[in-house]
């Protein structure tokens, strides 16, 4: 809301500067989001045009001689409608214009020209507010002497209010007056209107077909004189954000501003009977709205209608059969209030949100129904000439407020942490027009017509809060004791976070709403997804099912910026319906480390990438991890992937990209991974009980055996473990061979045993045996020879 | 010649030799040719016998210091060559050690999740725990049990992702709250924190997200105060933004809170004095909080006539922009390398 600093003053002594009241608004009532001047200009005068010739070089322009306080002065002007005898606004040599134009002596084509008279667009007017086709001519009486702004009732102050669903009241410059004596402390001064009515009555029967228009007034005026506004109303309106247009119309708008309580006009004479029935539409009914358009109602929308014809979309639009014209002679002036609800639903279904439709929506004070439209009429006889009709004629079943709110002095306290005295609080309710009675410390607090939406004795708090000044409540803790931690849950997350940025990757964040065609890239299982109904754009749809096309995003992102090593990790969701699977997911390329000018350096492959992830489960005591081939995931290289497993329970994935998705993406080798977190956590096991250390030494042997080359790693182990008693510890790989001499099918792979026991050194025989044992099973099995090495 | 001057030249000779060797194996072979049993001093030895029984003693004596003399000077000249040697490996291994390390990878978290951690942090300090919750939600907790039923001006604020009638992206991370609240039947005292994902129907631009992080904080007890709620959040913001920072709380609108107040915190930047980021101001807008509507309180089996607290909420993406002068809030996402490597 848009409010000008001269109009407030109708109702308060503001005695402050705009930054000052601005300030104090924003720690009271509102935030003023912005002040300007209405216009920002200097050192402009009234001048008068006593002389125009033609530019003798250019035929659009004329030198004018113009007349100011300080001499004549020539000036040349462009605009088509500069005459003789006429006052204008003058910008002398000097001047400042907004945008930080500055007004010099100049030459133009030729010709001397000392100043610039003015359009109110070029001192700073938004062209939707005026005439911006030539200059502006000073209408009004003035001297030479007068300020041109001040003739022009334009040297005024604006102050833009955020106006909160809670706060409709300052949608009307009444209400932004009555919080601005309250927070200045000064008396606010209440307009009234007199009405002058002729004999003959007001003809219009009125019947109220729907609850959803519980009051409607009307007067009707007649003989009306259709011509511009006065000065005041239209630089009133101006300030406020509405372009002038004629009499009628914007002296609507001007009680609609002042009161808060939205006005319309219909041409009597344009109606088949003397009758205005106020009910719902019916569905498919069709009407004509003032902007010329048909719109299709619905059975939601409220329709003013007379001999059942809609003359008006009830709050949001007049119709265009009713609308006043330059003949019109008789107007009805309506004064009503709809429903919130109905119209918020009409006004977004056909998208026509107005001035007057935003008021309504918010909610309309019941004491200025009546108030507004004697304002209006007053002031249609004033400006319009009108003669009002005897008699308003309305409905009204609107009930006057009568719940009373009760809240206690110790509750204020208690809830805003202060001490406030019943005093402070009285004053407060006095200042903003609050009804109550008192029981000892108890108020019984009926809130004035303009405040609605004070419903609980936490919005009376509120209130008090507010006036009183939030910086006078003081700064405390709450005296709740409780433990503060994180859940066990939520410290194994951080550790995976801490773990996998202690080996070099960075934690990357990512949109959940991504492409369609992408969500299924990494998806083994074609999973149901999630989309949202109306997206943004078709980038970001449907909610991911692993974060790793976005991640290949990022690698792709990095990799243009000539960023070629990104090692990255995302805790990333899988959204399925009722269950959000949360994921460890990372994406790996280029060179892990290096030192180039030692030609030193590990290019990322797949053991590397399976070695960070085994640090990371042995530091969450995940163990007993398994990996098992897969050619399951359609971008993945089917010889360089695998399930990572802990018994049954799959945790997650490990693999390259598939070339062909490499060169869809234009990447070089590049690893991702993805791990169940919640799998994880349930599968770690926590170390109950410290494992005693043997004091006797453990013996190794090596063994090369020689296998087809397709029997995996893990499975030759396995079968090795097997075959043992406990006195093995370990069995781990230490060296692969392919080639000579061995057939090229087949590799050796040399194992190192580890034997021991914690109570005794193991006898050279017992390893023997086991170590015979373990060749025995291997060979039947896998039939294993045994390498010399 | 005088056998006693033979033994003097000797000793000269040999301590020159000693001298002179600079190879360890030199050195010991020095020593095998002179003090061995076929050496020099042995051969004088055998000259004993020639001489007068009274001289022998004496001359015993002298060819024995002289080989005790030869023996201390071959034990030093051991140390020197040992010196020698090791000066020379030193020599030898020097570096130059201004050429670059090997690089070992340095990974960092996020900027948010590095923010949210350290919020989570100072609150569990407080006696606060950690609550999270689904990012698709149901309507009822995210809206009508917050005291925004359907057709409310205030949900136009919040312009939402729905996935169903019922079901939708979370606009913020209250419904955690109404979990809690409705987990605790009513009656125990909360105090949480509740880090998360939110979504919004908005264009992404420069100041605006579809997707953004945020912190809400609520507390439920039978008498904590807005002073309460103040005293905290002047806490917070201290934390984030310095000792010397101040708080002030003016009125605004949240359908959740009642009193609702906006947090400001004066400008980091210039201290208040007003500069282009408070916008001339001194102050910065940061969370909005407030007293815990009795509607919210009630709507999830909380008893307003006994029950009292606060909530706040912070746009996570804010505050680090704020602190870190972060024009764009698009730059999160975007995870250019260059940008997260800078917040370590």
């Amino acid at each position: 809301m848009k409010v000008s600093i001269n109009w407030l003053k109708d109702f308060v002594d503001v005695d402050v500067d705009i930054e000052t009241l601005s300030n104090l608004f924003t720690l009271h009532s509102a935030e003023i989001e912005e002040t300007t001047k209405l216009i920002n200009a200097t050192n402009l005068k009234v001048g008068f045009v006593t002389d125009i010739k033609k530019h003798e070089n250019a035929d659009t322009l004329n030198v004018c001689q113009v007349k100011t306080n300080e001499g004549t002065h020539q000036i040349i002007c462009g605009a088509p409608n500069v005459q003789e005898n006429q006052h204008v606004i003058v910008a002398m040599p000097g001047a400042v214009l907004p945008g930080n134009f500055k007004i010099k002596k100049a030459k133009i084509r030729g010709v001397e020209s000392n100043g610039m008279i003015c359009s109110l667009n070029e001192l700073g007017v938004d062209k939707s507010l005026v005439d911006a086709s030539g200059i502006h001519v000073i209408k009004e009486a003035c001297t030479l002497y007068d300020n041109p702004l001040e003739v022009l009732n334009l040297d005024d102050e604006v102050m833009t209010v955020h106006v909160n669903p809670n706060r409709p009241d300052l949608l009307s410059i009444m209400g932004v007056a009555i919080d601005t004596a309250a927070i200045l402390d000064k008396e606010y001064h209440p307009k009234s209107y007199t009405v002058n009515e002729i004999k003959e009555e007001n003809p219009i029967d009125i019947t109220l077909n729907t609850p959803y228009c519980p009051s409607y007034y009307t007067r009707v005026v007649k003989d009306v004189v259709i011509r511009e506004s006065p000065r005041f109303i239209k630089s009133r309106l101006i300030a406020a954000g509405m372009r002038p247009i004629n009499n009628i119309v914007d002296i609507t708008n001007y009680v609609m501003l002042e009161t808060g309580q939205p006005l319309h006009a219909f041409d009597l004479d344009s109606l088949e009977k003397e009758e205005i029935t106020v009910r719902l539409a019916k569905d498919n009914e069709s009407f004509k709205t003032l902007d010329n358009k048909e719109r299709l109602l619905k059975e939601d929308d409220i329709v003013i209608t007379s001999n059942d014809i809609p003359i008006a979309l009830g709050g949001v639009m007049g119709g265009a059969d009713s609308e006043i014209t330059d003949q019109t002679s008789r107007i009805i002036i309506e004064s009503a209030i709809f429903d919130e609800v109905h119209i918020r639903n009409t006004q977004k279904r056909l998208d026509l949100r107005s001035e007057a439709s935003t008021r309504f929506e918010r909610g309309i004070d019941p004491n200025r129904t009546k108030l507004a439209l004697d304002m209006c009429a007053s002031l249609f006889e004033k400006y319009a000439d009108a003669k009002t009709l005897k008699n308003i004629k309305k409905v009204d079943n609107i009930k006057p407020q009568s719940t009373e709110i009760s809240v206690s002095l110790e509750k204020i306290n208690k809830t805003l942490g202060t001490s406030y005295t019943k005093k402070d609080i009285t004053q407060t309710l006095d200042k903003l027009f609050f009804n109550y009675t008192t029981n000892k410390t108890t108020f019984n607090i009926i809130p004035p017509s303009h405040r609605l939406q004070i419903e609980t004795y936490q919005d009376i708090i509120e209130e008090v809060g507010r006036m009183l000044g939030y910086k006078n409540i003081p700064s405390s803790l709450p005296e709740t004791v409780s433990v503060g931690r994180l859940s066990s849950y939520q410290i194994f997350k951080r550790n995976i976070k801490h773990h996998m940025t202690s080996l070099g990757l960075n934690e990357v964040k990512t949109y959940a709403l991504i492409k369609d065609e992408r969500v299924h890239e990494f998806d083994k299982d074609s999973q149901r997804t999630i989309q949202v109904n109306r997206p943004m754009s078709q980038e970001h749809k449907t909610l991911t099912l692993s974060p790793l096309p976005n991640l290949i995003d990022v690698v792709k992102y990095n990799k243009a910026r000539k960023l070629s090593d990104v090692f990255i990790f995302e805790l990333g969701k899988n959204y399925q319906k009722d269950n959000e699977i949360e994921l460890l997911s990372g994406t790996l390329t280029g060179t892990y480390d290096s030192v180039d000018w030692q030609s030193s350096n590990k290019t990322i492959d797949f053991y590397l990438v399976k070695g960070l992830l085994e640090s990371l489960f042995e530091k969450l005591n995940l163990n007993q991890i398994t990996y098992h081939p897969t050619n399951a995931y359609k971008n993945c290289h089917p010889g360089q992937t695998a399930l990572i497993k802990q018994g049954d329970d799959t945790l997650g994935f490990i693999g390259k990209i598939h070339p062909k998705y490499a060169q869809t993406h234009k990447l070089e080798d590049t690893f991702v991974f993805e791990l169940d977190l919640k799998e994880m956590y349930n599968n770690k096991t926590a170390i109950t009980q410290f494992n005693e250390i043997s004091k006797y030494p453990s013996i190794t042997r090596d063994i090369a055996l020689v296998v087809d080359d397709k029997v995996l790693a893990s499975e030759l182990l396995e079968s090795i473990k097997k075959a043992s008693n406990k006195t093995l510890k370990t069995a781990t790989v230490f060296d692969v061979y392919h080639g000579e001499p061995l057939a090229e099918t087949q590799k050796s792979l040399a194992i190192k045993l580890t034997f021991g026991l914690k109570d005794r050194t193991l006898e050279t025989q017992e390893i023997e045996e086991q170590v015979a044992l373990i060749l025995q099973a291997v060979k039947r099995k896998y039939d294993a020879e045994l390498r010399s090495i | 010649m005088d056998i006693k001057q033979k033994v003097k030249d000797l000793l000269k000779e040999a301590k020159e030799q000693v001298a002179a060797t600079d190879l360890m194996h030199n050195l010991n072979q020095v020593k095998a040719d002179y003090l061995g049993k076929k050496g020099p001093f042995s051969g004088l030895m055998r000259h004993m016998k020639d001489l007068p029984n009274e001289e022998k003693p004496t001359f015993g004596k002298a060819v024995n210091t002289a080989k005790q003399e030869l023996k201390k000077a071959i034990e030093k000249q051991r140390e020197v060559i040992k010196e020698r040697q090791i000066q020379a490996k030193l020599e030898a291994e020097t570096i130059d050690v201004t050429l670059p390390s090997r690089q070992f990878r340095l990974g960092n978290k996020h900027l948010l999740t590095q923010i949210i951690e350290h919020i989570e942090d100072l609150f569990i300090g407080m006696g606060y725990e950690i609550k999270e919750g689904p990012e698709v939600e149901i309507d009822e907790y995210n809206f009508e049990k917050l005291n925004l039923p359907k057709n409310h001006p205030a949900r136009d604020m919040q312009d939402t992702f729905y996935i169903t009638e019922d079901t939708l992206l979370r606009t913020h991370t209250s419904p955690v709250q109404v979990r809690t609240m409705l987990n605790n039947n009513g009656n125990k005292p909360i105090k949480i924190i509740c880090p998360g994902i939110v979504y919004r129907r908005d264009d992404d631009d420069a100041t605006h997200s579809h997707q953004f992080m945020q912190i809400e904080g609520l507390v439920v007890d039978e008498k904590t105060t807005m002073a309460d709620l103040k005293g905290t959040l002047e806490i917070m913001a201290k934390e984030l933004f310095g000792e010397q920072r101040k708080i002030r709380l003016r009125p605004d609108y949240f359908p959740f809170t009642e009193p609702s107040v906006e947090v400001d915190v004066s400008c980091h930047n210039c201290g208040g004095d007003g500069c282009h980021i408070c916008k001339q101001t001194g102050w910065i807008e940061v969370l909005g909080a407030g007293m815990v509507n009795n509607n919210v309180l009630k709507a999830s089996g909380y008893d307003p006539e006994k029950y009292q607290g606060f909530a706040f909420g912070v746009g996570v993406e804010r505050l680090a922009m704020l602190k870190y002068k972060i024009n764009d809030i698009r730059d999160f996402y975007t995870n250019d390398q260059r940008f997260n490597n800078q917040f370590k």
